[in-house]
């Protein structure tokens, strides 16, 4: 008798035994007790077994795949810190982006490692559990990784060390805090389309291009290594966000509305996240990229008008705010960057007045706004400085109560003018940025007006040391902020002047000279 | 120099040019890849290869490790071809997919009909040493001469039928449905090769069926019907065909008859641009519109199999799945063009 070899198993065969297969259904307690969170966002999920799983990846494959990653990021990095490659790089004013993005991101990878961790736990599905796991521990790497690569900045310039001090503090690393407290203490299918879908999907590449090409483009090959060995697990992100997306869809009718509101309130808060990159794709990297107005008509109207037509399939429409992120793209990076111009004092990296080749490259990219708004401002500062008053504002600032962003913003019909809306709930008067974020507080009231706005907190005095009188009349709140805040006075002000400019020349020149 | 390329589990062979990608000519011959950058740093394409060489290109070293490109995994979007090879890729076999050899046959003329002003039907007879087998909504080629190249047609009679029906719509410009419809005759030889596609009948399924056909496009729907009702499918089918006035719209008595005939057999024709004062009794509206109305915009429990222009498949498929039908039963035939390939399109879908 002859048998025939047992037929090899396909990936889709070896990867449902490896993950499906091995789930079950408990009966000692009842599934909704096991799995609490999924029913009160009003999200109908009639049969988890229609989930796809967008990708085919066995845990014991991802452990190999991931160590072998690690060993050859962290193989580049240690390469790069022997050889002084932070004096590579093109100019210091360079090193401000990374005081920027990695002293932002890493705490918010984190929040992500923690809400992708709640969602492997509370996903019914085994499929959609095991990507979620997965995402975790990636999002880990990441926030351990970014971590790594700008230590060794730290040991040369100031304003690196006290990121996780002050991510729940800074008033402006409040707008990143904001978005991951908001998506993590939403229900789980709100924070997989908040994070899964509108941040890794929708607006990611925007984030990527000015942090990896802005890397590579400027000599860093550290952070650019970090960049890449980070984007080899977006993929699978993204296609998780996507999967999600069509699940809820594809459910049931009613989730559509659901669904729609949280795209719509997403889009914007993650462009409203977007403001300050363009400000480092414009102003900030010596040797630009692409400017932020170009990357967001590829990125975000090209790739993104693409998903929504395809989208719309199932009913679902252009976010609201669409056409506003398109005329504010020719504004924003240039109204984020004179807003921390003139916070100078209250942060820790470094700002500038763009030196005359770098405005008329901001003028050739921005033809209808750059030299009736923004140049004659950036100009008047720059002779200011030359006569050696720096412009620095020294108010607090006023924040939206959803975005968190300073409200800095033009109206959308006017540049000229601010726009300012405001809500009042039980009694107390809220302010926004735009539409958008009000209409984001009107829906959920209760969660935004717990935000932690910085400013309120110095002007209410919980931010001065235990025994100064925070009720009589002279109490000044910015007296103790720069304390609170842990900020490095090195850090702080105009980077003409900085420590890091003349250290980084010493030291380039003693590295290329007798 | 081209080589050719076995997908498994599939078990499809195709030709892939020098220079070209694996996914490049896995899409242009239908076979879906999962990919999403297309320039090597994202993995979603890993494949394996089992026999054969690539050269894997621009792959990133994070997207494709070494010690994968020893194990022979390879970047479906980067790697081309060194040798004849075989890849295991993250595709389903289709229990319904017969994977019928494609082979080159030639045949006669033996007739040709105005079936509507502007198009025509093409009888053929192959010549009995080619015989030519296929899956009813299946595609063939038509050889032209050299510098006009080949077209493809779906066949309008069902498999095992004498005679081979195409059905050639004018295209105003288009040198190969010119030429046959100004220069071939009956008599004359022609050239052919099929069959291709994935566009048939999901059997296995037991579901009832819809076919959304417009102008020229009933062909294929038309061999698939035949070819159900011949096996004696009892399962209700509905067929709405779509034209743009009463002289465009063809065959209508021939599926009035077998609606009489089979009562599971549901005939809708609809014509979008039809005179108001032209005595036609029936609907006027585009097929996407008449589908939601015959169906009370419930698609559920169906398979959709969709066959047209460009834009009505696009609205029928945005009706389908606002009626509840979603992408894992809607099919087209659907050819992916070089201007395909450049358009910017989200991976939310990967077939239709």
């Amino acid at each position: 008798m002859t048998t025939a070899p047992p037929k090899k198993l396909s990936l889709k065969e070896r990867y449902t035994l490896m993950t499906r297969d091995l789930a079950w259904d408990t009966t000692y307690q009842p599934m909704s007790k096991v799995y609490p969170q999924v029913g009160y966002e009003g999200i109908k999920i009639h049969d988890w077994n229609r989930w796809e799983d967008p990708f085919r990846l066995t845990m014991d494959a991802y452990w190999k795949y991931q160590a072998e990653k690690e060993r050859k990021l962290y193989a580049i990095l240690d390469a790069f810190n022997q050889n002084n490659g932070h004096l590579t790089v093109t100019d210091a004013r360079y090193i401000n982006v990374l005081k920027l993005y990695l002293g932002s991101t890493p705490p918010l990878e984190l929040m992500a490692a923690r809400g992708f961790t709640n969602m492997g736990r509370q996903m019914v599905g085994a499929g959609p559990r095991v990507a979620c796991l997965m995402q975790a521990v990636d999002e880990y790497r990441h926030f351990q990784t970014q971590i790594h690569s700008v230590s060794n900045y730290n040991k040369y310039y100031n304003g690196l060390d006290e990121f996780a001090h002050q991510q729940s503090r800074m008033w402006y690393l409040s707008d990143g805090k904001s978005f991951f407290d908001d998506a993590i203490t939403a229900g789980p299918f709100e924070f997989m389309v908040a994070i899964g879908f509108a941040f890794e999907y929708v607006l990611t590449n925007i984030l990527f291009v000015p942090f990896i090409s802005g890397a590579a483009y400027n000599g860093d090959l550290a952070a650019m290594t970090v960049g890449f060995s980070a984007q080899s697990d977006e993929a699978r992100h993204m296609t998780l966000g996507l999967e999600c997306i069509k699940f809820l869809l594809e459910q049931d009718p009613d989730n559509l509305p659901i669904v729609q509101r949280w795209i719509d309130k997403w889009t914007w808060r993650g462009t409203r996240k977007l403001g300050a990159v363009g400000m480092m794709m414009d102003y900030m990297l010596p040797k630009r990229i692409m400017s932020f107005k170009e990357a967001w008509e590829i990125y975000f109207e090209q790739n993104g008008s693409a998903l929504f037509n395809d989208l719309a399939r199932y009913g679902i429409k252009v976010p609201a705010c669409f056409s506003q992120t398109v005329v504010e793209k020719e504004h924003v990076s240039h109204q984020s960057w004179i807003g921390f111009y003139m916070k100078s004092r209250a942060m820790s990296f470094h700002t500038w007045v763009p030196g005359p080749e770098e405005l008329d490259w901001l003028s050739e990219k921005y033809p209808n706004t750059f030299d009736r708004f923004y140049r004659p401002t950036l100009e008047h500062w720059d002779k200011m400085e030359k006569q050696g008053k720096r412009f620095v504002n020294n108010t607090q600032p006023m924040n939206c109560q959803c975005c968190l962003n300073t409200i800095k913003y033009n109206e959308p019909d006017d540049p000229m003018s601010t726009c300012f809306r405001e809500s009042v709930y039980k009694g107390e008067k809220f302010h926004f940025c735009s539409d958008h974020c009000k209409a984001i507080f009107d829906h959920e009231p209760e969660k935004y007006v717990q935000a932690y706005i910085s400013s309120h907190q110095a002007l209410q005095g919980n931010c001065a040391p235990e025994g100064v009188d925070v009720t009589a009349n002279d109490f000044d709140p910015a007296r103790y902020m720069n304390d609170f805040w842990r900020l490095d006075p090195r850090a702080t002000g105009d980077f003409n002047g900085s420590d890091d400019q003349k250290n980084f020349a010493a030291w380039r020149a003693q590295a290329t000279t007798n | 120099m081209s080589h050719e390329l076995t997908i498994e589990p599939l078990g499809r062979t195709i030709q892939v040019e020098e220079g070209q990608t694996i996914l490049d000519a896995s899409l242009r011959a239908g076979i879906h890849l999962p990919h999403a950058c297309g320039q090597g740093y994202c993995a979603t394409c890993k494949i394996s290869v089992t026999d054969g060489e690539v050269d894997h290109g621009n792959a990133s070293n994070f997207a494709l490790m070494d010690y994968e490109r020893e194990e022979g995994r390879a970047l479906a979007c980067c790697a081309t071809l060194l040798a004849d090879t075989t890849i295991e890729a993250d595709v389903e076999a289709d229990a319904d997919a017969r994977d019928i050899p494609v082979r080159d046959v030639s045949g006669t003329v033996t007739r040709i009909e105005n079936l509507t002003p502007s198009i025509k039907g093409v009888w053929i007879e192959l010549d009995a040493n080619t015989p030519l087998e296929f899956q009813a909504g299946q595609y063939i080629n038509f050889h032209f001469a050299p510098e006009v190249g080949q077209r493809a047609f779906s066949p309008a009679n069902a498999p095992g039928a004498p005679l081979l029906e195409l059905h050639v719509r004018l295209v105003p410009g288009g040198r190969g449905t010119q030429w046959i419809h100004q220069e071939l005759k009956a008599g004359d030889r022609v050239q052919l090769s099929g069959p291709y596609g994935r566009f048939f009948v999901r059997k296995s399924a037991h579901l009832p069926s819809i076919f959304m056909a417009g102008g020229s496009g009933l062909s294929g729907p038309r061999s698939m019907i035949l070819d159900l009702l011949a096996e004696g499918s009892l399962l209700p089918i509905v067929l709405v065909h779509g034209a743009r006035n009463a002289s465009e719209l063809y065959y209508r008595e021939d599926f009035e008859e077998l609606a009489r005939q089979h009562a599971n057999f549901t005939y809708v024709p609809v014509l979008s641009d039809e005179p108001p004062d032209s005595g036609w009794k029936g609907r006027r509206q585009f097929v996407h519109e008449a589908a939601r109305e015959h169906f009370a915009g419930d698609f559920r429990g169906h398979k959709a199999y969709l066959c047209g222009p460009p834009l009505m498949i696009e609205a029928c498929i945005a009706t389908l799945m606002q009626g509840r039908l979603f992408e894992r039963d809607i099919y087209t035939e659907k050819f992916f063009s070089a201007a395909d390939a450049q358009q910017v399109r989200s991976p939310l879908f990967k077939r239709v």
